[in-house]
């Protein structure tokens, strides 16, 4: 069922079969031993989409998203961003791609400006470009008051600002975002929604993973729900969610409900 | 606890038990000149407390630590009576109080009385170190915050090393000096007992002679010290939030333009320096081998003997070597953005220029002002030779080791300023030692025919040699890197992300990547002992007719019997390496095959 909602998802695109999908997962698996983490997702984000990844902690998002932008191989299955294999082109496909991971270690002994300067050379912006974009990243992202502040020193909301700057240097057509509001302050929050609907509106694909179901509901267009390694439920909003919300479909696809009506016995007085 | 801990706790143990009977075997021994016992005792008591100082820096934190304890509604006083008496439970507790029964049959030797006084003493001297080494710990884990208290750290590491593998030149000094007869200076034997580790000797001593003011003044001094120390860290428990003395970044403005950091890789480079400079795990990683070469060749001074000078450059370069051979551990899981950015390349070329721009200038210092130092002239082609091979292949080994051989720690960004957070590189840095011996063996042949045959122009080719071998290694080993990096990188990022690597769990979630980790540790501690102390060292002496005996077994029996003993002691010591190298490629093996996606598939069908 959930891999026909799938391809729903991918045949409703506005662009048709012509232009390729933004991402396309196809039978992405893998298995930690005798934990299946991820088992044969299929996954299709439309071109100019904000995607939304739901699920509780375990459901394999991470492990999903990881497997997607190239930095965990997966047993079986293939990604496609825009029509190019991440595993087989990984140099085409990681240009087109802004990452944000969750809670990994960038170069911490750098200041901020001197990592985004220090991505940028990697990604070969040409200087003078790359000054300006700096600046601009900083000011919008407001660490420029921590000039001289290491990565390492910085707070969890902080690090996923800078995470994120350096998903944005290179102007990538896709943002694939790990819990990117995760421990963000509500300001900082309003600035990346501005940065992301901003980046959709111009013709940008986003697909973050996220927790918080108001969120995904406020910002993404279509969502995906997981549970268990799989997908139980992917397409438009508001068909995934039908005349409920969004946080009611998820309880009660990943059957979580019992949990959530049962009190601890001895605070319920 | 892992094996490898296990192992090294064991290795402990069994150094301890054997010191402890050296204290008490020394207090029995009959000397030429017994005032001089006193203050080997003494001396032997100040090592104890020594020991006691390091040993928590060497073992990194300590199980029970005050901050486990934040929540609980405990008073700050009955917390620190309470964590002394866990700091009590332990082996090293065990084998110290060992130790200091030395002081009671020392004062067996001096009657009944200072045989009775150094039973309350003996226990006293323990509660001392035990309180000395917490507060001292305790104290030290603000200053280590510190890229001084880094580089601190990294010179009583090499000093550690220092001591338990050339310790016994400073025995030698001893034994072959004649303080045995005419006892030490009015000087050092004053400054000596004046040591609090030195007053429970000083009350056994005032008790034989009669002078009971002292004898009772001693021991009251040492518990007015235990009652301070028992202030100062129970004070020093309740602010463990002390602030950070945190490393700041620069302020640059524009990202710098051509030159000859230009480039991605000259971007790395950069990138490298400033986490050089900036990171304490790496300004410890740098000292360490500046501190273990300056120990190493400047501890044979002791018995007047310059040897060993003009190596100082070429042993800082292989120790480097070993040192440095988990850079890409050390920084954890930022890899992935190398990965997004495909730019493995340049990051193992940036890694091993900043390796040479590291330790090139401090090498070549110490060369030169060394060798010059040593008077020993002959020494130049040698050195000339060995630094640029050792340099080169260096940075050849170390980004090889790295990649291939990467021990995941602590993440990067979970260890801001504890340099004794790292992983356990103990298998690597033997290894590398071994194998960095290797880059400069054909330019040493090289010296070694120009000089045999007595052709200068020979001589000096070792030179040009070297620098071609080390070239050759450092492009060879990094471009094996690169592939790896590029072909298994995802793989290395999962192993650094959860602390294993994919797949070493079995069926039942057991973790199976370290079986026979004790066995490699104790391989390892016992291997280096047989290979290099009781092997190659006494069938040197023996035959070149060095009469040291020390605790070199092979010197105790006839030469015709020491060179087999001697013989079997080299080989049981290759054998024990070779077993602790079998079981490390056995679990790497078994870690490489594990990922695989076919095996993986299987291992989720059963």
């Amino acid at each position: 069922m959930e891999q026909a909602t799938a391809r729903h998802a991918g045949a409703e695109s506005p662009d048709g079969d012509d232009r390729p999908a933004a991402l396309r997962l196809s039978g992405l698996h893998k298995a930690f031993g005798a934990n299946t983490a991820v088992d044969h997702v299929d996954l299709v984000v439309p071109q100019g989409s904000f995607f939304g990844l739901v699920g509780p902690n375990g459901a394999g998002k991470t492990t999903s998203l990881s497997m997607a932008v190239g930095l965990l191989r997966p047993d079986e299955g293939t990604s496609r961003v825009f029509g190019v294999d991440v595993w087989s082109d990984p140099v085409g496909a990681k240009a087109l791609l802004g990452v944000l991971p969750d809670g990994l270690s960038m170069p911490e002994r750098l200041t901020g400006r001197e990592l985004l300067t220090y991505i940028g050379q990697l990604r070969g912006i040409e200087a003078g470009v790359l000054a300006g974009r700096v600046q601009e990243l900083l000011d919008v992202m407001e660490l420029g008051g921590a000039e001289r502040t290491l990565v390492v020193d910085y707070s969890t909301g902080m690090r996923k600002k800078i995470g994120l700057a350096t998903a944005l240097l290179h102007g990538p057509r896709l943002l694939v975002l790990d819990e990117p509001f995760e421990a963000v302050d509500p300001v900082s929050a309003a600035a990346l929604k501005a940065i992301l609907n901003g980046f959709v509106a111009g013709g940008g694909s986003v697909v973050l993973s996220s927790h918080v179901m108001p969120l995904v509901e406020q910002l993404c267009d279509t969502v995906a729900i997981m549970a268990g390694g799989r997908v139980v439920a992917a397409g438009p909003l508001a068909e995934v969610r039908g005349d409920t919300t969004l946080e009611q479909t998820f309880v009660r696809l990943v059957r979580g409900d019992e949990h959530t009506r049962k009190g601890l016995s001895w605070l319920a007085s | 606890m892992t094996g490898g801990r296990a192992a090294w706790m064991l290795v402990g143990a069994v150094f301890g038990l054997l010191f402890a009977a050296a204290t008490i075997w020394l207090s029995l021994v009959e000397l030429p000149n017994s005032d001089v016992l006193g203050d080997l005792l003494a001396g032997v008591f100040g090592m104890w407390t020594l020991g006691w100082l390091i040993g928590p820096l060497w073992g990194g934190s300590a199980v029970l630590r005050a901050d486990h304890f934040t929540l609980l509604p405990v008073p700050r006083r009955r917390l620190a009576v309470g964590l002394l008496g866990a700091a009590f439970v332990g082996i090293t507790t065990a084998v110290t109080a060992l130790g200091f029964v030395g002081l009671i049959t020392y004062g067996a030797r001096l009657g009944l009385v200072p045989a009775l006084l150094a039973v309350p003493v003996a226990a006293l001297q323990l509660i001392f170190v035990v309180l000395l080494s917490r507060v001292v710990y305790a104290l030290f884990g603000v200053v280590a915050a510190s890229r001084a208290g880094a580089a601190i750290t990294g010179v009583l590491f090499a000093a550690m090393l220092v001591l338990t593998q050339s310790g016994w030149m400073i025995v030698v000094a001893v034994m072959y000096s004649d303080i045995l007869e005419t006892g030490f200076s009015h000087a050092t034997t004053v400054t000596l007992r004046a040591i609090p580790s030195s007053w429970g000797v000083v009350a056994v001593d005032a008790a034989g002679r009669g002078d009971w003011l002292l004898a009772v003044a001693a021991p009251v001094g040492l518990a007015v010290l235990c009652v301070l120390l028992l202030l100062v860290w129970s004070v020093e428990l309740g602010n463990p939030r002390r602030a950070r003395a945190t490393i700041r970044g620069s302020a640059g403005r524009a990202p710098v333009g051509g030159g000859p950091l230009d480039g991605t890789t000259g971007a790395v480079v950069r990138k490298e320096l400033r986490t050089w400079w900036r990171d304490p795990l790496r300004t410890t990683t740098a000292v360490v081998p500046i501190a273990w070469a300056l120990g190493t060749v400047l501890l044979p001074l002791t018995f007047d003997a310059r040897l060993l000078l003009p190596w100082a450059g070429p042993a800082l370069a292989l120790f480097a070597i070993t040192s440095a051979g988990n850079l890409y551990g050390q920084d954890g899981t930022a890899l992935w953005q190398t990965m997004t950015t495909g730019t493995e390349r340049a990051d193992v070329r940036g890694r091993q220029w900043a390796y040479l721009i590291v330790f090139t200038p401090p090498v070549i210092a110490l060369s030169v002002a060394f060798t010059w130092w040593s008077g020993s002239t002959w020494t130049w082609p040698w050195v000339a030779a060995a630094v640029p091979a050792l340099l080169g292949g260096g940075a050849g080994l170390i980004i090889y080791s790295s990649v291939f051989g990467m021990v995941p720690g602590p993440d990067a960004h979970k260890r801001p300023s504890n340099p004794l957070e790292r992983a356990d590189t103990t298998g690597q840095s033997n290894v590398l030692f071994w194998v960095g011996l290797v880059p400069p063996a054909p330019a040493l042949a090289v010296v070694y025919l120009g000089t045999r045959f007595d052709q200068p122009w020979l001589t000096w080719a070792g030179l040009p040699v070297g620098v071609l071998t080390g070239v050759a290694v450092a492009w060879v080993l990094g471009g094996l890197a690169v592939r790896k990096l590029s072909e298994n990188g995802s793989d290395l990022l999962h192993t650094m992300r959860t602390g294993r690597p994919a797949a070493v769990r079995n069926a039942g979630g057991t973790d199976v990547a370290r079986k026979g980790g004790t066995a490699e540790g104790l391989s390892w501690g016992l291997g280096s002992i047989l290979l290099v102390p009781q092997g190659i060292l006494p069938l040197v002496f023996i035959l070149s007719d060095v009469q040291v005996r020390s605790w070199f077994l092979a010197m105790y029996v006839r030469p015709v019997f020491g060179v087999p003993i001697a013989v079997v002691s080299i080989l049981a010591g290759v054998a024990l390496y070779a077993r602790a190298v079998m079981t490390r490629v056995d679990n790497r093996a078994g870690r490489a095959g594990a990922p695989s996606p076919a095996e993986d598939r299987e291992v989720g069908l059963v």
